[in-house]
C-alpha cells in the first residue's frame, strides 16, 4: 500500500499551483502567438 | 481547498479518466457562471425597458447565489464534486493571467503598501485570535488553526498548519468551516459597508484583500464592488498569501518546542515548500507586460481570460457553501471566528483608512 502511494507520488508531475501556472503560461503564449485572438467577455 | 488538490491529484486514476471525472463538475461551474452572467444582463435589460429603478446586481453575486441555491436545495451530486472542486485551480490560473494588467512597478508600489498593512494585520489578528481562543477555552491547536486561517489565507493556511503542528482532523475541519462561513458572510457585508463609507476602488480593494480570509472570497468581495477593486484585492491578498510560509514555520517551531518534538530541519526548504508558487507566475506575467511583450489587444484578451477563470471560481464558491454542513460543526468555533473576523475587519478597515491619509489610495 505504502509502495503504491510512493510510486504514485513519484508519478505526480505538478502541484495544483504548478498546473495553474502552466495553464496560464500556455494561454499567455497562445495569445502572444496570435492563436487565441480577441477573447471577449 | 484541499478537495481540489485531491481531485487534481487523484492518484489511482489514469490520465484520461482523471480528466473525464472532472468534466461534469467543470460543466456545472460553467453553467452556474453563465447563469450569473445571463441573469445580470436580463435583469438590467428588463428593468431598463420597463423604467424600473433597480440596482445593478453583478454577475459575481448571481453566480454565487445560484450556486448557493443548488448546494442548499437539491445538493451537489457526488459525481459533480471533483470538477466543482477545481474552482481553486481556476482561481489561481485567473490570478496568474491577471498579472498582464499590472506593470511590475505598480505591483512593487502597491505591494509594498499592502505588505505594511499585511504585517500589521498579521500581528494583530494572531494576537487577538489567540486571546479569544483562550477566553472561550478552545483547544490550543484549534486556536492556532483559527489564528492562522484568519490572519493569512483561510483554508490553505489551515491545511498547511495542520500538517506542520500535527493538529487533529476535527480541529482542522472546525477551523475550515468557521473560516468558510465567515468568508461567505463577508461577501454580503463588505460591499455595502464600502459603499456606505464612500471608499475608492483602491481603498476597498486593499480592505477586501487584507480583511477577507479565503482567496476566492476576497477576489469575489472585490469583484462585487468593481473590476478595479477586484484587481487591487487580488494584489493585496497575494501579498498576504506570500507570507504563509513564515507564519506556518513560526507555528511549527512553537509547537515543536512546546511538545518537545524535533523542530523543522531545513527552514529554507520548508519556506519554499509552503510558498504559493502561483505568486511567481503572477509576477512573471506582470514582468512580461512591463517589458511590452504584449500589445493592447493581447492584454485585453489575457484580462478577459482571467475574468472567465474567475467566473468559474465564483460559481464554485456558491456551490461549496452548505449551511447544513456548517451547522454540524458546532457554534463555539464559529462564534470565536465571527468575533475575531468582525474585529479583524474593523482593524483592517482602520488600517486602510489610516493608510489613505498617508499614501494616495
Amino acid at each position: 500500500m505504502a509502495d503504491q502511494s510512493n510510486e504514485s507520488s513519484k508519478r505526480r508531475i505538478l502541484s495544483l499551483d504548478g498546473w495553474a501556472v502552466a495553464v496560464a503560461l500556455l494561454l499567455t503564449a497562445l495569445v502572444r502567438l496570435g492563436v487565441l485572438k480577441h477573447i471577449s467577455w | 481547498m484541499a478537495s481540489s488538490s485531491v481531485a487534481l491529484r487523484a492518484e489511482p486514476l489514469q490520465w484520461p479518466r482523471r480528466i473525464i471525472v472532472l468534466l461534469p463538475g467543470v460543466a456545472l461551474l460553467v453553467l452556474v457562471g453563465m447563469a450569473g452572467k445571463v441573469l445580470e444582463k436580463s435583469i438590467a435589460t428588463y428593468t431598463k425597458a420597463h423604467h424600473i429603478v433597480f440596482p445593478n446586481i453583478e454577475y459575481v453575486l448571481w453566480a454565487i447565489v445560484v450556486g448557493l441555491l443548488i448546494s442548499n436545495t437539491v445538493g451537489v451530486p457526488a459525481w459533480f464534486k471533483p470538477g466543482v472542486a477545481t474552482y481553486e485551480f481556476w482561481l489561481k490560473t485567473g490570478i496568474v493571467l491577471l498579472g498582464a494588467r499590472f506593470l511590475l512597478a505598480d505591483v512593487l508600489k502597491l505591494g509594498s503598501v499592502s505588505l505594511v498593512l499585511v504585517l500589521v494585520e498579521l500581528a494583530l489578528s494572531i494576537a487577538f485570535m489567540t486571546l479569544l481562543g483562550r477566553i472561550f477555552k478552545l483547544s490550543p491547536k484549534l486556536t492556532s488553526l483559527l489564528a492562522v486561517g484568519s490572519s493569512i489565507c483561510g483554508v490553505s493556511a489551515i491545511i498547511a498548519t495542520k500538517g506542520a503542528i500535527d493538529a487533529d482532523d476535527e480541529d482542522a475541519s472546525f477551523a475550515i468551516a468557521a473560516i468558510l462561513a465567515l468568508g461567505a458572510l463577508a461577501l454580503f457585508t463588505f460591499p455595502p459597508i464600502g459603499h456606505a463609507l464612500g471608499m475608492s476602488d483602491h481603498m476597498y480593494g486593499l480592505w477586501a484583500g487584507t480583511g477577507v480570509d479565503n482567496t476566492a472570497e476576497a477576489v469575489a468581495a472585490g469583484a462585487l464592488y468593481s473590476d478595479a477593486a477586484a484587481k487591487i484585492a487580488v494584489l493585496a491578498k497575494t501579498t498576504r498569501n506570500a507570507m504563509i510560509g513564515f507564519v506556518v514555520l513560526g507555528y511549527a517551531l512553537y509547537w515543536a518546542a512546546r511538545e518537545g518534538r524535533q523542530a523543522v530541519g531545513n527552514k529554507a526548504a520548508f519556506l519554499w515548500q509552503k510558498f504559493p508558487k502561483f505568486v511567481l507566475g503572477f509576477l512573471l506575467i506582470s514582468l512580461l507586460a512591463s517589458l511590452s511583450v504584449f500589445n493592447k489587444d493581447q492584454i485585453a484578451s489575457l484580462a478577459n481570460l482571467s475574468r472567465w477563470a474567475f467566473l468559474l471560481t465564483f460559481a464554485g464558491v456558491g456551490l461549496r457553501i452548505n449551511f447544513k454542513e456548517m451547522k454540524k460543526q458546532g457554534l463555539r468555533p464559529f462564534i470565536v471566528g465571527a468575533l475575531g473576523e468582525i474585529v479583524i475587519a474593523a482593524i483592517t478597515l482602520g488600517l486602510v483608512l489610516g493608510a489613505s491619509k498617508v499614501v494616495k489610495l
